[in-house]
């Protein structure tokens, strides 16, 4: 195949295609280890440096150690040559070993090549809108310079190339289009387990101490999205259990081991409610579901206390359909062991709060006595509840109950748990998400993570465990309302989740509901979802068989149609009315008489001579036709209607007349 | 890859039998063109497998998005690519004659009827190097190729192929073709400066005499109307009588050029190679020059026409039909 | 056909009998201001054509006759010594005139001819360094014998260029011919010839062909033509594009002169053979065409748009 043989570079078109593919690995430059990434840029600069003074490439030696060296590297950074990041990894540094390569025309389209291969490794990462917006630049530009690269003469032409390249991508669309949706979808992963994504992903934790749900509440990254079948009940009644804590050392809570599977033990009232959660990935294994579950998740369990388990971490965003009992009674038959471990203090912390308690205890209260002690010292004392609560010392709880009475949820739930067990009574704290915001544009709740919160349970005889939140107790409206509410004027919350200004409230609305849909039909698009739209579109068999079928005969009509498309100006057209109209009158004759086809070199006065010679009665009319064409086409001020005339005239001449 | 166009070539070969030299324009319809992927093409196809792979396996939603649109734009690509070749009109152009031992530069004019510009449009020789242009919207391009001349007489260009990879480079286009491009092919001028033949068929002193403004050749008495700078006004000084330098500008000398003038020992190339030098020198001195083959007479004359004539009858000279190479000019006097 | 140049025709065409449309061809070079050079055999009718049409446009006519002795000086005028006055006067040749017939123009030497070709390109002679202008309006009609003879000297081909249009006579028909031998002396007849225009309403006459209205449909056709010249092995040299301008200039006069606004594709047609055919050059692979046959060939080959 002659014609694509190796041909020398331009320089335009070198840096050009350097910075396109720099642009496209940008993203990619601080998830990789600062050597790489310096290695990586001093690669483009030198390999531009070279392009601009038109050096020569270095040797191959020098390459075959480095690359060694990158695999070394690598080796040394992630302990695997394989593996996502460190695969990632050793692909940029080949990708910039290659750089140095880049001789020929076919060496650029392997770069181009190995390009399109990276851009899909950015996804790895990121799959926000903004990403997809900025890859599909990047893709833009490399393709242009794969046309630039098709280009033989001297002079480097950018703008056509990118035109042609956006022209050929938005003619790619609908393919693309058609496959997305139509193409069969396989569940992965295929092979191994994918890793653990980095750090930075916010949620909640199996442990919980003074200020680490504060912090969470900083954060408006959103937690999941429900759908409800029915309307939301009331956001007070909404807890969405997380990780519930046994075990306390004094400062910090624990989730410790989960009892035992205790689904049994649940006495639910009246019907479920139906909703369906998106769960974004949070590396961690909880399902969220309101209290209480009536089913479970398919590879879930449902633990002794009531949290619902993964098999495996959340990785990707999480699509389920969950059911709940909002009024239940749960426990009443718990394990004494159970209980004995929900009444464990560690000795010598908090002499003050357990002396209190002890007092509840001897003055022979009943425990609902005792609970509404608790509840009335919160409510009645001056306790604060605040995002920035004061640094708490060795006994955090007698601190915040006695001195700073300044605290975030997780500082009411433990001081009251810790104050419970003092008093005998069994008591856990339970961590999760309290309410959501409805967004009213895409009409589905959301849960961010300002929304964590923390609460507790108190085991009371013949009534098993009971729900107490004493952050109700000291700002109600946080419950009632949501955060942004309860939370002072001034104190640092999230932009997106304060809900003073209307504006800013609706563009928040409308971003998180282009994104939810972005979740819902880009990203989460699975092979139960293309089944089950399949079947909302009438297809009651929507088996792998018809998929095939509706995706060969989709992408039939579409490459049909993006034929004509591209092929509508490829043959000599006689989109000319006025031509057009010239061209009925011939073949109009030669239908009379074969040897009238006007002849490709005839004008119309020599045509008209030849055609009134056959057809003498019809001069007159040729005449007026041959004229009326003429000055069309050739004369100074041609009349708007000409085309109009000379068709009408054309239609209404009538040979057989002077048929010869 | 060589191997399966050559294939594929044998394939149109089969389908097409090989139609001999078109005549007239040749328009490239659909059924004489053919498209397979390069090199870079299947590259990009296993890629798109990898990128396939790799979004099942990490649920990628994005990455699905990504490699359709990418496997779109390799079909739309392919789309293009036969586009940029289909409906184009290819006419023979004119050769310029060569001299051997130069390159013929074969003209193929590439007409675009549609209303969009081709681009990097290839044309394809056998033992030539490629060649390429670009053809702007209903408009048409010359693409020359260069094919090495090294016998005299007619050089025909032969089978070539038109190719395209515009606008990825992922899909090769082509279209085989024969049409009538031959270029005639000169002797090589022997090197040097051969002593040109001596006149000997001058007819005397016939050459035309004029008088022209060369060289000085007397004085004669002045007449009204003489031109002021031709007054020779030192002999005005002389006597009182004006007089008017004639000029001799010799003109018209003739010569005629023998193929009995050429040594009968050398070789029919040499020979025909030492009257090509002859020819050109005559016409470079301004001579009105003649040809005298066995069975080929090219009476004097001057001008391009005329060099083009009797280079045309050494290139196209034909010994055997002209009874042998030793041949004497029949009834040459 | 136009009011003012048909009476022109007629009286031409009474005294050059048959020859309609050799007349109409020069009556449309002269109105596109260009040169006119008849190719044909002697006695058919060439000086009588250009006297008669200088006599029936109202213009002065010279007649040079080119010989093998003819000197520049004989063509353009000479200073001339005058002994009284010891100083030169200028005298002007036969070509200070409005229509000059150069007869047999290929007998004269190449420095002779270039004299006139000079002045054709010109419409202005220097000489000893003084420039002077021509008359307008200003045309010369060549005429050459179109055999080989020895002692001629064939226009080169770069000059040929500089005439608009190569014309051929050839014999007339029987008819012509007969009313030719029975009518009376030509030379007399255009000496009572009347003059339909003069120069003044000519020059009128030739700038209103040049505002003959041009379509772009017919510059595509143009265009079309001379890139046909360009691209096909028939021809060895393609039009230039001064030839291009000569045909849309002769296809303008020649519209005029039917008495029509704008260009037709057969305007072009019918002057293309004539204007074309002493510019192109047969390629020598193709059989030997005449440059009749080649311009015919040229039409029949390319698409009217």
């Amino acid at each position: 195949m002659r014609g694509f043989e190796p041909r020398p570079l331009g320089t335009g078109r070198v840096l050009a295609l350097l910075g396109a593919i720099a642009a496209l690995l940008l993203p990619h430059a601080t998830r990789i280890p600062l050597w790489i990434s310096t290695a990586t840029g001093v690669a483009f600069a030198v390999r531009a440096l070279f392009a601009w003074r038109g050096y020569g490439m270095p040797p191959q030696w020098i390459l075959a150690a480095l690359a060694v060296a990158s695999a070394g590297g690598i080796w040394f950074s992630y302990g695997a040559l394989f593996g996502r990041d460190a695969a990632v990894a050793l692909l940029i540094l080949m990708l910039s070993l290659k750089l140095m390569e880049l001789r020929s025309t076919r060496d650029a389209l392997v770069l181009i090549v190995l390009g399109y291969f990276l851009a899909i490794t950015d996804f790895l990462y990121s799959q926000t809108i903004a990403t997809a917006l900025y890859l599909v630049t990047c893709v833009w530009c490399i393709t242009a310079c794969l046309v630039a690269f098709q280009y033989r003469s001297q002079q480097p032409r950018a703008v056509p190339a990118l035109r042609a390249s956006a022209v050929m991508l938005a003619q790619a669309a609908p393919l693309m289009l058609v496959l997305f949706v139509l193409f069969p979808r396989v569940q992965g992963p295929l092979w191994g387990l994918p890793q653990a994504t980095s750090s930075g992903v916010t949620g909640l934790s199996d442990s919980m101490s003074p200020g680490s749900l504060s912090n969470l509440s900083l954060s408006d990254g959103v937690a999941f999205r429900v759908d409800f079948a029915a309307p939301v009940p009331a956001l007070g009644r909404l807890y969405w259990r997380g990780p519930v804590m046994w075990d306390f050392d004094g400062r910090t809570w624990r989730a410790g081991e989960s009892p035992g599977a205790g689904i049994s033990g649940i006495d639910t009232i009246g019907e479920p409610i139906r909703y369906t959660v998106t769960l974004e990935a949070h590396e961690m294994r909880w399902l969220f579901a309101l209290d209480v579950p009536a089913q479970i998740v398919e590879g879930s369990r449902l633990t002794g206390d009531l949290q619902l388990i993964a098999g495996r971490p959340v990785r990707n965003r999480l699509r389920y359909d969950m059911s709940s009992h909002l009024d239940y009674r749960f426990g009443l038959a718990e394990d004494a062991v159970n209980l004995q471990r929900a009444r464990r203090l560690p000795r010598g912390f908090n002499p003050r709060s357990v002396a209190l308690a002890d007092q509840w205890r001897s003055a022979g209260a009943s425990p609902r006595a005792i609970v509404q002690q608790a509840l009335s010292m919160f409510r009645q004392q001056p306790f604060f509840y605040t995002l920035v609560p004061p640094e708490l010392g060795r006994d955090s709880v007698d601190e915040f109950l006695f001195d700073t009475r300044r605290g975030f949820c997780e500082h009411f739930a433990s001081s009251f748990v810790v104050l419970m067990r003092a008093a005998g009574l069994p008591a856990r704290v339970v961590t999760g998400y309290q309410g959501g915001v409805l967004n009213p544009l895409g009409d589905y709740l959301m849960v961010r993570q300002s929304e964590a919160h923390a609460w507790a349970e108190v085991w009371i005889e013949n009534e098993g465990w009971i729900r107490v939140d004493p952050t109700a107790a000291v700002s109600p409206q946080r419950i009632e309302a949501g955060i942004a509410a309860a939370i002072p004027d001034g104190e640092p919350l999230p932009l997106l989740v304060r809900t003073g200004n209307p504006w800013l409230r609706q563009m928040r609305f409308g971003i998180d509901a282009m994104a939810n849909g972005w979740n819902q039909w880009v990203l989460g698009y699975s092979p139960d979802r293309q089944m089950r739209l399949f079947q909302r579109v009438g297809f009651s068999d929507a088996n792998w068989h018809n998929l095939v079928i509706a995706l060969m005969v989709a992408t039939g009509v579409v490459l049909g149609a993006l034929s004509l498309v591209v092929m509508r100006r490829l043959r000599r057209s006689a989109t000319d009315p006025l031509v057009g109209a010239w061209n009925a009158l011939s073949r109009k004759l030669a239908t009379a008489s074969p040897k009238l086809a006007r002849q490709a070199h005839e004008g119309p006065e020599t045509y008209l001579m030849r055609a009134a010679a056959a057809f003498p009665q019809t001069r007159e009319a040729l005449q007026r036709i041959c004229r009326l064409y003429a000055d069309a086409r050739y004369g100074p001020a041609p009349s708007p209607t000409s085309a109009k005339d000379l068709a009408r005239l054309v239609r209404a001449l009538h040979l057989e007349a002077g048929g010869h | 890859m060589a191997d399966r166009v050559a294939l594929g070539d044998r394939v149109a070969d089969w389908i097409f039998p090989a139609r001999g030299v078109e005549h007239g324009p040749v328009l490239l319809t659909q059924r004489r063109i053919y498209i397979v992927p390069t090199r870079q093409g299947w590259l990009f196809t296993v890629t798109l497998l990898l990128m396939l792979l790799a979004s099942i396996n990490y649920n990628l939603g994005l990455g699905y998005v990504l490699t359709f649109l990418l496997a779109g734009l390799g079909v739309i690509g392919m789309l293009h690519t036969w586009r940029n070749l289909a409906y184009l009109e290819i006419r023979p152009g004119r050769v310029e004659p060569v001299f051997a031992g130069e390159a013929a530069r074969f003209p193929v004019v590439v007409v675009n009827q549609a209303g969009f510009g081709r681009l990097a449009i290839g044309c394809d020789r056998a033992d030539a190097p490629l060649a390429y242009g670009d053809i702007a919207p209903r408009d048409a391009t010359t693409i020359t190729v260069e094919v090495a001349a090294a016998r005299r007489g007619w050089l025909a260009f032969g089978r070539f192929r038109l190719f395209t990879g515009y606008p990825l480079g992922l899909f090769y286009a082509w279209s085989r073709l024969e049409i009538d491009l031959q270029a005639l092919v000169y002797p090589q001028p022997e090197a040097g400066e051969p002593a040109l033949p001596v006149a000997a068929d001058l007819d005397g002193d016939s050459g035309h005499r004029g008088r022209g403004a060369d060289d000085f050749a007397g004085l004669r008495d002045y007449h009204p109307g003489d031109p002021p700078r031709h007054i020779a006004w030192k002999s005005a000084a002389r006597s009182d009588r004006l007089h008017t330098k004639l000029f001799d500008g010799r003109v018209g000398r003739e010569l005629l050029l023998n193929w009995n003038d050429t040594s009968s020992a050398m070789p029919l190339d040499a020979r025909l190679s030492r009257l090509a030098r002859w020819v050109l020198m005559a016409d470079q001195r301004g001579f009105d020059y003649g040809l005298r083959l066995p069975a080929r007479d090219i009476r004097p004359g001057t001008g391009a026409a005329h060099l083009h004539a009797c280079l045309e009858a050494l290139a196209t000279f034909d010994s055997r039909a002209n009874g042998g190479q030793t041949g004497a000019v029949p009834g040459a006097t | 056909m136009n009011r003012d140049l048909s009476p022109v025709l007629d009286a031409v065409g009474g005294i050059v009998l048959g020859k309609q449309r050799a007349i109409r061809l020069t009556i449309a070079c002269l109105l596109a201001r260009g040169h006119l050079l008849i190719e044909d055999l002697p006695g058919v009718g060439k000086t009588t054509l250009a006297h008669a049409l200088a006599r029936a446009l109202g213009l002065d006519f010279q007649r040079i006759q080119f010989t093998s002795d003819l000197l520049p000086a004989d063509v353009l005028g000479v200073s001339v010594f005058e002994r009284e006055t010891g100083t030169f006067k200028f005298h002007p040749g036969p070509v200070f005139t409005q229509v000059v017939l150069a007869d047999e123009v290929n007998r004269a030497t190449p420095k002779a001819q270039s004299a006139l070709l000079e002045a054709m390109e010109e419409h202005q002679v220097t000489i000893d360094g003084v420039t002077r202008r021509l008359p307008e309006p200003f045309f010369v009609i060549a005429t050459q014998n179109p055999s080989h003879q020895t002692g001629t000297f064939p226009l080169p081909e770069s000059q040929l260029d500089r005439f608009l249009m190569r014309i051929e006579l050839g014999y007339p028909d029987a008819a012509a011919e007969r009313a030719l031998l029975a009518g009376s002396e030509r030379r007399d007849l255009i000496e009572h010839l009347a003059p339909a225009l003069d120069a003044t309403r000519f020059t009128q006459l030739q700038q209103a062909a040049r505002k003959v209205h041009v379509a772009p449909a017919l510059l595509d056709y143009l265009q079309a033509l001379i890139a046909h010249t360009r691209h096909s092995p028939d021809f060895v040299i393609g039009l230039s594009p001064r030839a291009g301008l000569s045909l849309l200039n002769a296809a303008r006069a020649w519209a005029f002169l039917d008495d029509r606004g704008a260009v037709l594709p057969e305007d072009m047609q019918a002057v293309l053979p004539s204007v074309v055919g002493h510019r192109l050059h047969i390629a020598s692979g193709t059989s030997r065409l005449s440059s009749d046959a080649l311009a015919a060939r040229l039409i029949a080959e390319v698409p009217v748009p």
